[in-house]
């Protein structure tokens, strides 16, 4: 992507990014609250217009021509935004018929994703009961149903538990294995640190960091470097002396 | 702590002022209703003095109260922070001076202070002498206990099964019959009261049964204290006060479960069935499978169908038994058509988060355009066996079954109209919706009622003018053999639906394609 931009009113969420990522890597877009990581791939992934840039994916301008990019792509966006109403059995298949897969297949891939999600005993009941970590491995599923070239998740593990994580975390090690392209946005910088062989790091709608894992880390965790250059923010924690003490 | 939830009672209805301009205005309108309330109940209930069935209309209208408090706790469920014990269950608190203090945070407001103005119009209408006045004190204090004891039973009881979704599900059908008894007394009150069918008097007897109810105890200990009879009063009085301190035990008990039994997120059942119908006919009937699911399975969906046949019901009651029965009869087709249109004019923003999805895979004109028409299939497979019972129905009713016909081909243009313009709308009006706690149905997000108002009338005025050929062809064709006017009618009006449900699909469809990124924005924005 070159010089991506999107303003709201006054505020600029993202003031022109440049970005590559190369076909089959795993990558990470980290980056602190209001940093733009949203928006961006809200704009990668042809939900948000930009006001300037451009955008390609696999040779396809993404904004020149939605269609074809939507349909090599797969996203989970930052909040479940399922068909609450439906069961996940019958979102899964609904997701991949709306992708054009016949109604065996749809319902078939459905069947195998509920399973390795863990989903497979809640498959009938409606999503409007599933906790948020169910709605997110659902949200995945239906992502990944009709096999995306590319694959955008924006922060993936919020509010999943350490089993559920476990199982999308191998899920997209072997997706990108496959040699499939990952994108994922999140806080967790272990995660982004463990599974990820590129790294972009985002602060004020702009990308100050990128590069290979180690490049980025250049000899420190992932989290110092990150607080190395977005800078910490004061605490004024000196107020809350109280706190602790065994009175109320 | 009676204190504390009454200072917290009196600072949320004052921030309710502070907070959105929509909110704030439906605070004063609540505010301003409940004075009217007020002042009406009282000036009725006073009116009646001197009447001989002012006792058995007391009877009703304290009954009527009673109900009223019995359902609309359960509607505005959410929407008040003091009926749900969940919110207090984090603090250590007791259980009876908890009870206490929700009691009194519950009498405060403007509508308990409207229920007991109002009713203290029986000081007047129906007590006579000082201790028939002292009585009726007594009685309509015990009254508005009884009512907010009632309520607070009924809501903390039953407060993890509103909490969950089923329940809230369930809470929602409530409005049905409300609309239903709302529409009675819009359509068919005044008419029957300006016939002289309805009096004061056809209420005489009515509460043969209802005098045994804690309402009727009310009432009748009034009556009786202003006839001389203090004893049967007395006793009447005690006997509404035990109920109340049964009602009150039984709260407190169910108040002491609810605050240890607070999480109900575990509660949910499985659903039948296991592929998707109509999943086999391409987008369009994958569409309409997702359509056609929600019109069973959304709660907001069933209540749009139920109060479509009741208006239509309602719009023609009084006059489908006169000679001008026919009138009624297209007139409740087509405003069942129009609500039709009107109810699904933003389906994309009544899509919600979920519509992201759908967007992700309409790649193109040709998709939205199946997108569309899945749709319209699905509220056409509801909408037209619907209307056309209704419509038969009312055409029995007039005692002219055939003409069910006449209502049959408006309904079927209507229908056909209504969808078309619906699509239109739901593209270049959409906006984001929200589900708020006391509305059956999700409504226009702050900022956005005037999209809603131009949907909701445009769908309306376009489906009376896209009728209005069918109702002349019925008017011009009026002396012409039923046997041969009656399936032309029928025939051409159901063309015509097809032909305008697919203009509205294909230019919805080539709008849509330049517009999805923003529709989705504006869909991902609804909250339900």
């Amino acid at each position: 992507m070159r010089g991506l931009r999107k303003s709201f009113g006054t505020k600029q969420a993202v003031a022109g990014i440049d970005l590559e990522i190369a076909a089959g890597s795993l990558a990470g877009l980290v980056g602190p609250n209001g940093a733009g990581k949203t928006t961006s791939l809200s704009m990668m992934t042809g939900l948000l217009r930009p006001d300037g840039g451009r955008l390609l994916i696999r040779g396809i301008d993404v904004w020149a021509d939605p269609p074809a990019a939507k349909a090599i792509i797969g996203v989970v966006p930052d909040q479940a935004r399922l068909f609450e109403r439906l069961s996940g059995e019958e979102l899964l298949e609904y997701a991949g018929r709306l992708r054009g897969l016949p109604a065996g297949q749809a319902r078939a891939r459905a069947a195998q994703l509920l399973d390795v999600l863990d989903l497979a005993a809640d498959a009938k009941r409606l999503v409007a009961d599933y906790s948020t970590g169910m709605r997110r491995k659902a949200t995945l599923g239906c992502a990944l149903i009709h096999n995306p070239s590319v694959l955008f998740l924006d922060e993936p593990l919020e509010g999943v538990d350490p089993v559920s994580g476990e199982v999308i975390r191998r899920l997209l090690t072997r997706f990108a294995g496959s040699g499939s392209t990952v994108l994922f946005s999140s806080h967790v910088m272990e995660l982004v640190e463990q599974v990820c062989d590129h790294v972009s790091i985002i602060d004020k709608g702009k990308i100050v960091a990128t590069g290979t894992t180690d490049q980025v880390r250049d000899g420190k965790t992932l989290q110092r470097a990150f607080i190395d250059l977005v800078g910490s923010r004061a605490t004024g924690e000196e107020g809350l002396s109280w706190l602790g003490s065994s009175s109320s | 702590m009676a204190r504390l939830l009454v200072q917290l009672k009196l600072r949320l209805l004052r921030n309710a002022l502070r907070s959105s301009r929509s909110a704030r205005a439906a605070f004063i309108l609540s505010t301003v209703a409940a004075g009217l309330v007020a002042v009406v109940t009282f000036a009725e209930l006073a009116a009646l003095r001197g009447n001989a069935a002012s006792v058995d209309l007391t009877t009703v209208v304290f009954t009527v109260f009673a109900f009223g408090w019995l359902i609309l706790p359960l509607l505005t469920f959410g929407l008040d922070s003091t009926l749900d014990p969940a919110t207090l269950a984090p603090y250590p608190l007791r259980t009876r001076p908890l009870a206490v203090g929700l009691l009194a945070a519950s009498a405060t407001g403007a509508w308990p202070l409207a229920n007991l103005l109002g009713l203290l119009g029986v000081t007047v209408g129906l007590a006579s002498g000082w201790f028939g006045v002292f009585t009726a004190l007594l009685a309509v204090l015990l009254e508005v206990l009884f009512c907010i004891t009632l309520a607070r039973f009924v809501t903390t009881g039953l407060a993890g099964l509103l909490r969950s979704r089923r329940g809230r599900d369930l809470a929602v059908f409530l409005i049905l019959p409300i609309f239903a008894l709302h529409e009675a007394f819009n359509q068919v009150v005044p008419k029957a009261t300006a016939e002289g069918k309805l009096t004061a008097a056809s209420f005489a007897g009515v509460d043969t049964w209802m005098r045994w109810l804690p309402p009727g105890l009310a009432a009748h200990a009034i009556q009786d204290a202003s006839d001389g009879r203090p004893g049967a009063a007395l006793l009447r009085l005690a006997l509404l006060a035990a109920v109340i301190v049964v009602f009150g035990w039984l709260w407190v008990r169910s108040l002491g479960r609810a605050l240890v039994t607070v999480d109900t997120s575990t509660q949910s059942s499985a659903v039948r069935g296991v592929a998707l119908p109509f999943a086999r006919s391409g987008l369009c009937g994958t569409a309409a499978a997702r359509f056609w699911i929600y019109q069973r399975r959304e709660p907001g969906s069933l209540i749009y169908w139920g109060i479509t046949a009741i208006v239509m019901v309602a719009v023609s009651v009084s006059t489908i038994r006169t000679p001008g029965y026919l009138h009624a009869l297209l007139l409740s087709a087509g405003l069942g058509a129009a609500f039709v249109g009107a109810v699904h004019a933003n389906a994309i923003g009544r899509s919600g988060p979920g519509f992201f999805l759908e967007a992700m895979a309409l790649t193109g004109r040709r998709a939205l355009r199946g997108y569309f028409s899945g749709q319209d299939l699905a509220l056409g497979l509801i909408a037209v066996p619907l209307l056309t019972l209704v419509s038969f129905a009312l055409a029995a009713v007039a005692r002219h079954p055939v003409d069910g016909f006449l209502g049959l081909a408006v309904d079927l243009a209507g229908i056909g109209a209504g969808l078309g313009l619906a699509n239109i709308f739901t593209v270049f009006a959409a906006f984001p919706v929200e589900k708020r706690a006391g509305s059956p149905a999700p409504r226009a997000a702050d900022g956005y009622l005037g999209y809603a108002y131009a949907s909701t009338f445009g769908s309306l005025l376009g489906v009376a003018a896209a009728i209005s050929p069918v109702v002349l062809g019925v008017v011009f064709t009026r002396s012409d053999p039923a046997v041969a006017r009656m399936p032309v009618l029928v025939l051409c009006a159901a063309g015509y639906g097809i032909a305008l449900a697919r203009i509205g699909v294909r230019f919805a469809a080539r709008a849509a394609e330049q517009r999805l990124p923003e529709l989705c924005q504006i869909a991902v924005r609804s909250k339900l």
